[in-house]
């Protein structure tokens, strides 16, 4: 077990930095370490626990934005919310229980660092998108600050956009500031079922690219349909392609039933209401139908592929037959979590390759951690897109104090 | 020939030529223009400019200017406003109007790729038969490369996002002269730093943007848009914020006070009361866009709004539109030989009413021809400050003003631009801002510019 330092505040936080990177000594950060095991394996040194730094600061629902300190859990921020009939719209995943720990123990931080997404990715974006400013330390112990609480500006570089998804690896941010929005009144989700892969990559384009302003498509082949906790989709028996509709209450049923009779003809056509919607599309940002959730040390590792949606399923089909694994497929078919037999390399090489002549990219998500010491976590980079970040990683933390190595070798 | 470094020299243009052929000039006018744009700030031409067709020709040039410590200034259509291509230190303009090409259209996904030449209205007539669209518009038909550059935005920002949200992927000139690509066509692929992002808003300064891949629309089944007059601007600003509020996803939504209204009027042959009005566009299923314009005029209703008059036709939706984004101009027609100062501050939704309200007591105090209008769905509103260059005083008394509007705007947690950019004119402001960010700024700057050629002297001071 590395030793820690556990901050209190901003301030203390960057006490820690500037004597680590006096002395050379690595810091993993820490949120709430609901996802230490997402990335490659840091090389070891000393742990900055950031849970000191948490609370929300600023929300005033009318404001549509919120500023919390780093580690302040989802579970507070997305309570605080609810109560007010507000939601984070990136609806990030809570990836915990697929590493094996509990629900619901991420930070706010931690979904920014990582760039978190849920199911309306295809509508709305990624944490990134809605990652407004925030407070941080830079590796080379300055604290600073950039955006703000406005939804747009141009001052300068887009630091913001750049720290998202950096994995702590540029700066550790003390204070974030995100978009909040008004929960949609009424969800449905309207369940075409027995469709294959390919046919329903065109059916989810279909509907998203319809006139009624579908919020998500998500496609789960008969295994993973049939671990679903809601009993529509596992008494299916077959695949089941799932379209959500969200918004004020008759635009939804229009707006299902239109979306029926779009999809009349391409199979059986179920239609979920508000509750059983909620705890399918949980089921499906956590990516916790894949048949190895809760800590399962043997269980079967996982890759998140990103591709064209059309090309999605022949990748993903092909892949799955190879290395005894299977598909589930969100956001219209762009994202493929792929859960395979383990194995020493994880299968990184067809993995990659498939990946990329459909013009894609592929992160191994779970695997254990000797496993992604050896195995490129995140998609390698050509040399000149690597020298780029390696340069940006030195603008940021030329001592390399921060977090060395979760995201590639070096950097 | 005198240059303003004297790294330009014969020898140079000797080089240029032999990549790019006669596609470079030295000539006065031809430097004049391109060391301008369509704001008050004073032109400060390049040395030479390269008319380039192709990314290789642009790796070329950079990589000869890179190895003779020339500045390098990329050139879109030149309508950027806070003094974005003065070559402030000479050197090589390099001019994308011709990169023109649309290389091709994914309708299955929903993108397309771009030379960066290509402006926005190209876009939108190439696009029109096939029932896609581009949202981002800013006023002036801009080219896509220098949209990128300045991470511009305009009236559809609220529904669609701006250029940050639609860039999907980027073929970018490093200030070495080497090309990259910042991600796969993949939509979502983010593999590593958000490179694509750190290009978008870099105002040429990090390296020069060769190709876009961008985000695409249906062109939705029902679109509906309205001119609705209000008794004061604090009830069509109220409007606006219950509006954004209540989270209808209204397409655009633009405040203009009754000077404007009268600028427009004239400029663009309308009729229109000389009243505070909004203008709106909502987008949508034909379903969707009764209940959004139902919510909204209950909503305007409420705060006293006047009739809403319907445009409906497409001829008439694009004469309402084109006369918005000819404001600028609009107000420049108001004293022929003017130049406009336009102000560019954006606060977050609950404070807007507070912000114009006060900046409308301010120019009527000083007493500035100064028509407000703006995207203000975002909390972003601008002041076109109309001034007599001439007239030292007045110039200064209207800079002051904007001084005290940015002030203004960063006391309400704002910021002094939500879409023009940085430039040179408001340098000092992001310090102001962000002054410890500009550090972090200026390490990235080196980091990826060592020699600061690439359009020096804007964002940061190095
Ligand atoms: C009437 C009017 C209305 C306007 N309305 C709006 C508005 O609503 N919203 C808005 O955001 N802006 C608006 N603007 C400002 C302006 O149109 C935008 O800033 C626009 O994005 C600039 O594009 P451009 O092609 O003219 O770029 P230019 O002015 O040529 O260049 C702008 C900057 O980008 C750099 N650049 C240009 N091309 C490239 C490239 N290919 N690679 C790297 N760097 C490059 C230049 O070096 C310069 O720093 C308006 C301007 C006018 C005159």
């Amino acid at each position: 077990m590395t030793e820690t330092l556990k901050p209190k505040d901003a301030a203390q936080v960057l006490e820690a930095v500037k004597w680590a990177a006096g002395e050379g000594t690595p810091l993993e950060i820490l949120g709430r370490g609901s996802k230490r095991g997402f990335g490659r394996a840091v090389e070891p040194g000393l742990g900055l626990d950031l849970s000191g730094l948490s609370g929300i600061g600023r929300y005033e629902p009318n404001e549509l934005f919120m500023t919390a300190f780093a580690a302040t859990p989802m579970a507070e921020i997305e309570a605080a919310l609810r109560q007010n009939n507000q939601q984070m719209a990136f609806e990030p995943a809570d990836l915990g229980p697929l590493f094996g720990g509990d629900e619901d123990r991420g930070s706010i931080g931690g979904a920014i660092a990582c760039n978190l997404a849920g199911p309306r990715r295809v509508k709305v974006g990624a944490a990134r998108d809605h990652f407004l400013g925030f407070s941080a330390v830079s590796g080379r112990g300055e604290v600073f600050k950039s955006g703000g609480t406005v939804v747009k500006n141009v001052t300068g570089f887009d630091l913001s956009k750049l720290l998202a998804g950096s994995f702590g690896t540029l700066a550790v941010m003390t204070e974030v500031t995100f978009k909040v929005l008004p929960a949609p009144e009424k969800t449905r989700t309207v369940l075409v079922l027995g469709l294959p892969d390919a046919a329903a990559a065109m059916t989810m384009a279909r509907a998203l690219g319809s006139a009624h302003e579908v919020s998500s498509a998500a496609h789960l082949p008969k295994a993973a349909a049939g671990r679903s906790q809601v009993s529509y989709v596992a008494g299916a028996g077959r695949a089941v392609t799932a379209i959500r509709v969200e918004g004020p209450g008759p635009s939804v049923e229009h707006r299902c039933r239109a979306l029926k009779e779009l999809l009349k003809g391409k199979g059986e056509i179920e239609e979920l209401h508000s509750e059983n919607s909620q705890a399918l599309w949980r089921e499906i940002r956590d990516a916790t139908l894949l048949g190895s959730a809760n800590g399962d040390p043997g269980g079967r590792q996982v890759w998140r592929l990103s591709v064209p949606p059309m090309a999605g399923p022949g990748a993903a089909e092909a892949l799955a037959r190879d290395l005894a694994g299977e598909a589930l497929y969100d956001w219209g078919g762009g994202l493929v979590w792929l859960a395979i037999a383990a194995r020493p390399d994880a299968g990184h090489e067809k993995v990659r390759a498939a990946v990329a002549a459909a013009g894609g990219h592929a992160t191994l998500v779970r695997a254990a951690d000797e496993v992604r010491a050896r195995v490129p976590v995140f998609e390698p980079q050509a040399a000149r897109l690597g020298q780029l970040t390696a340069r940006i990683k030195q603008a940021f933390d030329p001592k390399g104090v921060l977090n060395p190595g979760r995201m590639y070798e070096g950097v | 020939m005198t240059a303003k470094t004297a790294r330009v020299n014969d020898d140079l243009i000797r080089a240029l030529r032999a990549v790019v052929g006669d596609r470079v000039s030295t000539s006065a006018v031809v430097r004049e223009q391109h060391g301008k744009d369509e704001s008050y700030h004073p032109p400060h031409p390049p040395d030479a400019v390269v008319f380039a067709t192709t990314t290789r020709e642009i790796s070329d040039v950079v990589k000869i200017c890179a190895g003779r410590g020339v500045p390098v200034v990329p050139f879109g259509a030149g309508t950027s406003l806070e003094g974005h291509v003065a070559a402030l230190k000479g050197g090589v303009c390099i001019d994308l109007a011709r990169m023109n090409a649309i290389l091709s259209v994914n309708a299955g996904d929903m993108d397309v790729t771009v030379q960066a030449g290509v402006t926005r209205k190209q876009l939108n007539e190439h696009l029109r038969d096939m029932g896609l669209f581009f949202p981002i518009d800013p006023g002036a038909d801009a080219s896509l490369g220098g949209m990128a550059a300045t991470r511009a935005s305009g009236t559809n920002a609220v529904r669609y996002g701006t250029m940050r949200d639609n860039v999907l992927a980027l073929t970018v000139v490093l200030a070495d002269g080497r090309v990259i690509r910042t991600s796969r066509r993949a939509r979502k692929s983010s593999a590593g730093y958000d490179l694509t992002r750190l290009f978008v808003g870099s105002e040429g300064t990090l390296g020069v943007i060769a190709e876009l891949t961008l985000r695409l629309y249906g062109i939705p089944e029902a679109i509906s848009a309205a001119v609705c007059p209000f008794p004061d601007l604090k009830s069509a600003v109220e409007t606006v914020i219950l509006t954004i509020q209540s989270g209808v996803p209204v397409a655009r939504i633009e405040l203009l006070d009754e000077v404007q209204m009268d600028a427009i009027n004239r400029y663009s042959k309308f009729d229109y009361p000389l009243q505070p009005t909004l203008f709106f566009e909502f987008h949508g299923s034909e379903r969707g866009v009764v209940e959004q314009v139902e919510t909204v005029k209950g909503i305007a209703a409420d705060c006293g709004a006047g009739d809403f008059r319907w445009a409906t036709k497409p001829e008439d939706r694009n004469r309402l539109w084109q006369a918005r984004h000819d404001s600028y101009y609009a107000c420049l027609a108001l004293r022929p030989g003017a130049k406009a100062l336009a102000t560019d501050v954006c606060v977050p939704i609950s404070r807007l009413a507070e912000c114009i309200l006060e900046t409308r007591r301010d120019i009527d105090q000083t007493g500035l021809l100064a028509p407000i209008l703006g995207h203000v769905g975002d909390g972003n509103f601008h002041v076109v400050v109309v001034m007599d260059m001439n007239d030292a005083t007045e110039v200064a008394r209207c800079k002051a003003f904007n001084e005290r509007l940015v002030m203004r705007a960063l006391a309400m947690d704002g910021t002094c631009t939500g879409e023009h950019g940085i430039g040179y004119g408001k340098i000092d402001f992001l310090t102001v801002e962000h002054g410890d960010a500009v550090s972090v700024m200026r390490a990235i700057k080196m980091a990826l510019d060592p020699q600061n050629i690439m359009n020096p002297g804007k964002i940061v001071r190095v």
